[in-house]
């Protein structure tokens, strides 16, 4: 690491102790390096300082050359000051307390007193601020201001409006972070109040935020509304498991039920931010459709049986002519589990994890799907999203996609056929006619191709690829050149493989990566699918040779492991025509689904935060989440139902934690050699890159 | 001192308000000088001139124009006119819009010669339309004339100027908020040096801007053709204020208007210009706008009008709207309405303005009503300072003055009120500056 230049730094003195800080440091953040406190409410650090509040204010002067301290004849925000040579802060002069005094009574002249049945008590920076600053009693004698106490901004959040202090926060978010622009102020004075532009809907993706940056319990969760008060909670580290981004987030449960998801700081992955679908989208740990016992299938009826006879029932019908499909919130361990039980129980290698129209090659190489990490997408040059919709799939890259777009200059250029969020910051688009990704891709080639003056033979002109994609010869070129400007990134997800011909478009691709030294990625969607991917989870027949032959009549049994053809399947039609034909089929998952009604033997399934168990993220990054909450029933973790089973049909040592399999795994499987339990790093351990070389 | 009628002295001649007639007056001399001359050398002379900014703050106008760089790195320089004429009391630059857009377009084109502005934009307050048609008229005819787009009277530089309607926002005067306002923000203040750079460096679209009030730009084509060192003559008498000043007289006169003084003309004598009191003895005088403190009557006759010397009164020049009150006038109704006005206007951004300006209306409000509370002066006292240098921006500050002077200045008629729940005022009734 450089050390940090002489010149970079400045001497200030922060209440009589001298210190050096970087230059235009904050106020606010320079004290905390002395394990001092400024109380704020509107900044926040991963926003810009706006000084609305004026909770911040501290007095501050300036060293004169005779020594003496000349002070500034008002107090200063500590939250939009930046740091200069000689500055002189003071946080805890008589002025200071006056003023946050001052302040807080301002705030709480209006803001209602009910923090008793307010789900912010108990964690409000307002009430927090006031113990510590603010006036024991209150001069206000006259009508507070008054509001709809609980208006719905949308389906996940409502707003109380009288306790809002008016910080911004709220607003700032869906400016700065977000992007969507959602909310806004209106009116002005003390009427003034954030709101949606047209008092529509509050339509974000990442609405959930707000609630928790709310420095007051204004904006709460209509989830989670008078469902608990903070300190009867308990609270796990948790990861979240709606999509493949890996976001950490705490899961707090009271009395053995989860009644929240808030988001937890991992400044490789979500930095502190969830999206809705996972701070929203946790119904199933609580629902009534949850399954909690093994059932088995008697005539047009399910009958609860043990766990014993439902493995005997399986063992009976399992063997050589079975097959199992995978869903993606597996953890690693119970996926290695799956895999030893039908490799070495079953005899059979038929296992898929994968539910495109086109599938991802077996052989393709580990690194090739994550060359970026998440975080350093904020620093590249160039970001290239070809043909993925991230702030619906990958909704956290999104927004750090955004943030290198709103404080770092990336440029973003988006390449799709329909409609993304994406859109509305894009430095260019290139949006082409649907299904024609693969033409624009190969045109994007021969741009690169031709601005490094190398052969061009046997590429379409840019007239032919004008006509298929409907994008201009001059887009083309200049997104060849940005990538050739080098520090850029292709973005693609696995939803590339629905597409047409994802093939020749990820083949093109890679060429231009290799021509323009991008970096390319081509990101796992569902939560644990870069695990499955990396494990190898698909061996033997594939997932739609495995429908197929179900189909036919060449398969004897099936086992649906969290998983329902029924939805996940491109073609519904083969889903039933396999799931109607097949034998004997196993389904095993958390809720009741449609796929069940099939079913000979029902096994409930251990939700993600109810057991011990590692995910890998899209980036490669295995995290260790630890058991929250309980299962409400009978449930079981997938890997103990498959260690368990293997052990009835092959004697052996039974496997007795999560932890033990993944010393396995890390045995067996490279890549997570560094990815054993004493060795998971805090914001976890990124996999080792098993092949150095893609294009060899 | 009498009235000196430099920027009004053809106010009254309808012709002045066309090309011909404003160049028959000798308009556009000034522009004609100044494309000849060094870019510093302009700016200098503003220097020379001691001119110091009408808006209200009275900062020295040639520290801005020197502020911006020097020279160009890769962005757009902008010269933009503070037209948002919001301060209770005052109607000077409506009149100077009206009737003399022209000193104000040639004032604003030298400063974008002078600092080598690329656009110009008039900032004008939404209810002001006779002002924008009278300066849409006069910029018609400039760009016309060859005084106003590309290649100004040969000199091969280029220079465009717009008009923007405010919607109806006093803080909008506030330079930064009227800045975020001409983006098409919501108007709210700016994070301000040392927060963040300065306008000159960094202002509108994050580039380098010059803002200034309108009687400020039309001082210019005098300064320039006179000279700096002829313009520092006016209001010698002063401390450090130079040229002259318009008053909008208003209140309890007989002949209320704008009038022109030269620097150093005493309040008395401003008082006579205006025909004297109406209706009674002079009681209290508010000289610079409603956010300027108040002064009583023995203050008045020894003010003069300078922007060192109206602090000897602990008051302020401001932007010149002098409400001139009389005996019959109760001062906490006066201050009521104030109050009123401030609440209404503050933007919401910081909590001090936000919650006490309205804390303070609702006190005046009870007070008013006959419902005040021993105790009431010295908690609006203590409002006041909890407002005054803690807000965001100015206006907060402009919202604890008044009332704070009031109580300094009559303490007995709020004691006398609060006690009473009425007026100590006889009949005040009838005059009372109620809406
Ligand atoms: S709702 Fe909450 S975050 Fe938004 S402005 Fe009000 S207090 Fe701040
Ligand atoms: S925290 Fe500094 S003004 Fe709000």
């Amino acid at each position: 690491m450089a050390t940090v230049a002489a010149t970079d730094t400045v001497n200030i003195v922060i209440n009589d102790v001298d210190l050096q800080v970087p230059k235009g440091e904050l106020v606010v953040e320079a004290v905390k390096r002395l394990g001092h406190e400024i109380p704020i409410f509107c900044y926040h650090p991963r926003m810009k300082p706006v000084g609305m509040c004026r909770m911040c204010l501290v007095e501050v002067g300036f060293k004169q050359p005779d020594g003496s301290v000349r002070k500034m004849p008002k107090p200063q925000a500590g939250c939009t000051l930046p740091v200069s040579e000689g500055m002189v802060i003071y946080t805890d002069t008589e002025m200071v307390h006056r003023d946050r005094k001052g302040v807080l009574e301002f705030l709480l002249i209006n803001h209602p007193l009910d923090c008793p049945v307010c789900d912010r008590g108990g964690e409000c920076p307002l009430q927090n601020n006031t113990i510590f600053y603010g006036p024991s009693t209150s001069r206000y004698i006259d009508i507070k201001r008054h509001a709809p106490k609980a208006f719905p901004l949308s389906e996940y959040v409502t707003l109380d409006l009288e306790r809002c202090i008016q910080c911004g926060r709220c607003v700032r978010f869906t400016e700065e972070i977000s992007g969507d622009a959602q909310l806004a102020f209106r009116f002005r004075g003390a009427a003034m109040q954030p709101s949606t532009f047209k008092l529509t809907d509050f339509d974000s993706k990442f609405s959930g935020n707000v609630i928790e940056i709310c420095p007051v319990g204004a904006l709460t969760s209509s989830k989670y509304r008078f469902r608990a008060r903070p300190w009867d909670l308990e609270t796990s580290e948790g990861l979240c498991l709606e999509c493949g981004n890996g976001c950490n987030v705490w899961l707090d449960h009271r009395a053995a039920k989860l009644v929240r998801v808030n988001g937890r700081t991992n400044e490789a992955i979500n930095e502190e931010w969830t999206c809705d679908k996972g701070k929203f989208g946790h119904d199933y740990y609580n629902s009534s459709k949850r399954l909690t016992q093994p059932l088995r299938r008697e005539g047009d009826r399910f009958v609860p049986v043990s766990w014993g006879e439902a493995y005997a029932e399986i063992a009976a019908h399992l063997g050589a002519k079975s097959a199992a499909l995978v869903g993606s919130t597996v953890s690693n361990e119970g996926l290695f589990c799956l895999q030893k039980l039908f490799k070495d129980g079953f005899g059979s290698e038929n296992i898929d994890h994968r539910w495109t129209r086109t599938l991802p090659a077996a052989g393709e190489r580990v690194a090739k799907r994550h060359e970026s990490s998440i975080a350093s997408l904020e620093h590249k040059k160039t970001v290239l999203v070809f043909g993925a919709d991230l702030a619906n799939s990958q909704p956290i890259v999104h927004l750090r996609v955004r943030k290198g777009w709103f404080l770092n200059e990336t440029r973003v250029v988006v390449a799709h056929s329909q409609t993304t969020d994406a859109d509305s910051f894009a430095n260019l688009l290139l949006s082409c006619k649907p299904g024609s990704l693969d033409d624009l891709a190969m045109g994007l080639e021969r741009a690169v191709a031709e601005a490094q003056k190398t052969d061009v033979q046997g590429f379409a002109s840019f007239k032919d690829t004008e006509k298929t994609t409907s994008v201009k010869e001059s887009a083309l070129r200049e997104v060849a050149a940005m990538l050739l400007e080098g520090n850029a990134s292709i973005v693609c997800t696995a939803s590339i493989y629905n597409e047409n011909k994802p093939v020749e478009t990820l083949a093109a691709l890679a060429k231009i990566a290799a021509a323009t030294g991008a970096e390319f990625n081509v990101y796992a969607e569902g939560g644990n699918d870069e695990g499955a991917m990396a494990l190898g989870v698909m061996t033997g027949r594939n997932t739609h040779e495995i429908l197929q032959d179900c189909a036919m009549g060449d398969l004897n049994a099936l086992w649906l492991v969290g998983a329902d053809p029924l939805t996940l399947h491109p073609s519904r039609r083969l889903a039933e025509d396999a799931l109607e034909a097949v034998p004997f089929l196993v389904y095993q998952g958390l809720l009741e689904c449609e796929a069940m009604g099939y079913a000979s033997i029902v096994l409930p399934m251990e939700a993600p935060g109810e057991h011990d168990g590692t995910y890998t993220n899209i980036e490669g990054r295995v995290q260790r989440m630890q058991q929250a909450v309980k299962n409400p029933g009978d449930g079981k973790p997938a890997w103990r139902v498959f260690s368990e089973l293997l052990v009835r049909i092959k004697p052996g040592r039974p496997s007795f934690s999560a932890k033990e399999i993944m010393d396995e795994i890390a045995a067996t499987h490279p890549a997570f050699a560094e990815a054993t339990y004493d060795k998971l790093e805090k914001e976890g351990t990124p996999l080792k890159p098993v092949i150095e070389n893609f294009y060899m | 001192m009498a009235e000196y009628k430099l920027l009004l002295e053809h106010s009254d001649d309808t012709a002045y308000r066309t090309l011909d007639g404003y160049r028959k007056k000798g308009g556009y001399k000034a522009l004609e000088k100044a494309v000849k001359m060094e870019r510093q050398a302009i700016i200098d002379e503003v220097k020379a001139s001691g001119l110091r900014g009408r808006g209200g703050a009275g900062f020295p106008t040639w520290i801005k124009w020197n502020g911006l760089p020097k020279e160009k790195v890769g962005k757009k320089h902008y010269v933009v006119c503070n037209a948002d004429e919001g301060e209770p009391g005052t109607f000077k630059d409506k009149q100077l819009m009206e009737e003399t857009p022209f000193l104000l377009v040639e004032g604003m084109t030298i400063a974008g010669f002078a600092t080598q502005g690329d656009a110009g934009f008039i900032y004008i307050r939404g209810e002001f339309i006779d002002a924008a048609k009278a300066l849409r008229a006069a910029i018609d005819e400039a760009y016309a004339a060859g005084l106003l787009g590309k290649n100004i009277l040969g000199s091969g530089r280029d220079f465009d100027l717009y008009i923007h309607m405010g919607a109806g926002s006093y803080e909008c005067g506030e330079e930064s908020a009227l800045m975020s306002s001409l983006m098409g923000e919501r108007g709210m203040p700016r994070l301000k040096f040392p927060h963040a750079p300065l306008p000159t460096i960094s202002g509108l679209w994050d580039s380098p801007t010059l803002i200034n009030n309108v009687e400020t730009y039309t001082c210019v084509p005098f300064i320039v053709n006179k000279g700096g060192e002829w313009y520092q003559t006016l209001g010698a008498a002063t401390k450090n204020s130079r040229g002259t000043k318009i008053f909008s007289v208003s209140g309890h006169v007989n002949k209320p208007g704008n009038y022109e003084i030269e620097f150093g003309t005493t309040l008395n004598e401003l008082l006579e210009m205006s025909g004297g009191m109406k209706g009674g003895k002079l009681k209290a005088c508010v000289p610079g706008g409603s956010s300027v403190p108040i002064i009583d009557a023995e203050m008045c006759g020894r003010a003069v009008l300078g922007y060192e010397e109206m602090s000897d009164v602990k008051s302020m020049v401001g932007s010149g709207g002098c409400m001139f009150l009389n005996e019959h006038t109760c001062i906490v109704s006066f201050i009521w309405r104030t109050a009123m006005f401030y609440a209404q206007e503050s933007c919401g951004k910081c909590t001090p303005c936000r919650e006490g300006t309205k804390w303070m209306l609702q006190i005046m409000e009870r007070i008013v009503a006959g419902n005040g509370q021993p105790g009431d002066k010295e908690l609006l006292l203590e409002v006041c300072s909890q407002i005054d240098g803690r807000s965001f921006c100015g206006l907060g500050d402009a919202a604890a003055w008044p009332v704070a002077a009031a109580i300094r200045v009559f303490p007995e008629e709020f004691d006398y009120f609060i006690a009473n729940g009425k007026s100590m005022v006889k009949s005040s009734k009838d005059l009372m500056l109620v809406p």
